[in-house]
């Protein structure tokens, strides 16, 4: 006896279910690697070579385009709130408007969104290729473990690094609000300086910086997680990799979100 | 406060160093936490295994044994799973019912350390080598000696030139070997630099996933009779999957056939050869039906 075809309905049902399942899935297992890494990585010996050497891989090398998507950020900023508050006569507020946005979200988020997946995709990259070549079986075989050889010193070194990025990038873009605000607005650079930092105050670069720790650890247990989780053969590294991009943006912007809800009555 | 001589504080530095080549040796053979195994006895047994990912079943109620002292052959069609009982012994997959016994030991409830010591008895020589690639020649070598011993770097090189000369790759024979990376190796060289690496800590079970795959006649014709050789200079005990007969009956002590997820056909290498049923003689002698 033939089976009943399925509804359009019931078959769309069945394919959101089958999403949030694997979502379900996806966020359960990062959350184990998450909880692996955290309870055997700080556990003698402490990898400080592995974990200095993932730092210079993910943060040293991101310096120039850190630099370039601050600067760039905080000039077209400048620009856009100049030309708004230069209709009101106001250009000389440029400072301090440009400052809160670009230090509280912009910076951290976009820096996320680019350096962020960089490092995410370059993890999953290099580990996907040691998962398909059996490199990370053979590290279990010869009784080491992957988690806190492979995992552990990417997680911290993302986490150390992007912080420190974020708070590079916090001045590069003030030196390319400063820029716009002197050669197109006319306010001295020295102006938009002091009401730009006059205009901050300590929770704001605490949220930035808890921000950037939160999107580092995230793109560093994603590009992990991903990497471990390739699949054999060369296009499963491709897919894993794309797969990576997709999830540190979208989960940058729920985890931004997330923490902009905390941060603001206190901000 | 007690005064120890120079010859006590001579013999506590052999008695240190000594521990440490131990640790490095990491084996007694025939021995592990006080139990012991006989030449000839059940070292490693599969008892009612079973495995299956998702719908495709690997095994059903499977049984091997895997004596001291031998080198079992295990044979069988491509993609049936043969691959999957190594990896079940040394703990990188679990079976779903059944265990998988170590000198009596249930390697499926061991814990992260007790794993860790297996894996220091029992070594694995990966299809494709799995040889690290960010790391020289004498890094992967030496890797299991940097992460199990307190050996200076000096020594784990002496202890990785041992390895390599043991499976023809000294320096001597290889100037500049110590220094390449594996990219710069064939195939053939990537396999036995993975050999070395296995028994840079002396196991006592050497474990060979497919060693002569993708290899030429001359090649073939150096692993195989490397297998032989550790077995009888180290002792060790070796458990081969290929489905190369030809390195299958070089090497093998005994055969063991996977056919319907179990291994129905297990023998001494001449009887093997001699068994009439049609499965065995199919696979052995390549027929198609």
């Amino acid at each position: 006896m033939a089976s009943t075809p399925k509804s359009p309905l019931r078959e769309w049902i069945e394919d959101v279910g089958k999403t949030v399942n694997a979502a379900v899935m996806w966020c359960g297992g990062m959350t184990v690697m998450f909880g692996q890494a955290v309870f055997r990585g700080p556990r003698r010996p402490f990898g400080l070579f592995d974990i200095s050497y993932q730092v210079l891989q993910l943060g040293i090398r991101s310096i120039p385009l850190a630099t370039m998507m601050s600067l760039f950020v905080g000039m077209i900023l400048a620009w856009q709130f100049g030309e708004a508050l230069a209709a009101f006569g106001a250009k000389n507020s440029l400072g301090t408007v440009t400052s809160l946005a670009l230090v509280r979200e912009l910076v951290p988020t976009l820096l996320a969104v680019t350096v962020g997946t960089k490092m995410a995709t370059g993890m999953t990259a290099e580990l996907g290729s040691m998962k398909v070549t059996e490199q990370i079986d053979a590290i279990s075989a010869l009784g080491a473990d992957p988690i806190k050889k492979l995992v552990w010193p990417r997680l911290i070194a993302a986490s150390i690094a992007m912080p420190l990025l974020v708070a590079f990038g916090n001045v590069m873009a003030m030196v390319g609000g400063m820029l716009i605000s002197d050669t197109v607005f006319d306010v001295p650079a020295s102006y938009f300086y002091a009401t730009y930092i006059g205009e901050l105050e300590p929770m704001h670069y605490i949220m930035s910086l808890t921000k950037a720790l939160v999107f580092g650890a995230l793109a560093g247990i994603i590009g992990c997680y991903q990497g471990f989780s390739t699949k054999f053969g060369t296009e499963a590294v491709g897919l894993s990799t794309t797969e990576t991009v997709i999830a540190v943006s979208v989960m940058v912007l729920i985890a931004d979100f997330a923490l902009t809800t905390i941060f603001m009555p206190v901000g | 406060m007690p005064q120890f001589s120079d010859e006590d504080l001579a013999i506590d530095e052999t008695v240190r160093a000594d521990a440490s080549i131990k640790g490095a040796l990491g084996t007694t053979i025939g021995e592990f936490h006080g139990k012991t195994c006989a030449p000839g006895e059940p070292l490693i047994s599969f008892e009612n295994v079973g495995k299956a990912f998702g719908a495709n079943v690997i095994y059903e109620g499977m049984n091997l044994d895997v004596r001291l002292g031998e080198t079992l052959t295990i044979i069988g069609g491509s993609g049936q799973g043969k691959s999957v009982s190594l990896k079940l012994l040394i703990g990188l997959l679990r079976a779903d019912e059944g265990r998988i016994l170590y000198y009596g030991e249930d390697v499926g409830s061991m814990s992260a350390g007790q794993l860790r010591e297996l894996r220091m008895r029992v070594s694995m020589v990966f299809q494709g080598g799995a040889l690290f690639d960010s790391m020289t020649i004498v890094q992967n070598v030496g890797y299991a000696l940097r992460e199990h011993t307190d050996m200076g770097d000096d020594e784990i090189e002496s202890r990785a030139v041992d390895s390599l000369t043991l499976v023809g790759l000294g320096p001597d024979s290889h100037p500049g070997i110590l220094e390449l990376v594996p990219s710069a190796l064939s195939v053939g060289m990537c396999k036995r630099v993975a050999l070395a690496r296995s028994i840079a800590l002396r196991p006592e079970v050497i474990l060979y996933d497919e060693p002569t795959t993708g290899l030429d006649p001359s090649n073939c014709n150096r692993i195989a009779p490397m297998i032989r050789k550790l077995q009888r200079e180290l002792g060790v005990t070796s458990i081969v999957v290929t489905h190369d007969m030809t390195t299958a009956w070089y090497v093998a002590d005994r055969v063991a056939m996977l056919h319907n997820k179990k291994f129905p056909y297990v023998d001494d290498v001449e009887a093997f050869r001699a068994i009439d049923d049609p499965n065995v003689r199919d696979f052995i002698e390549g027929r198609t039906s």
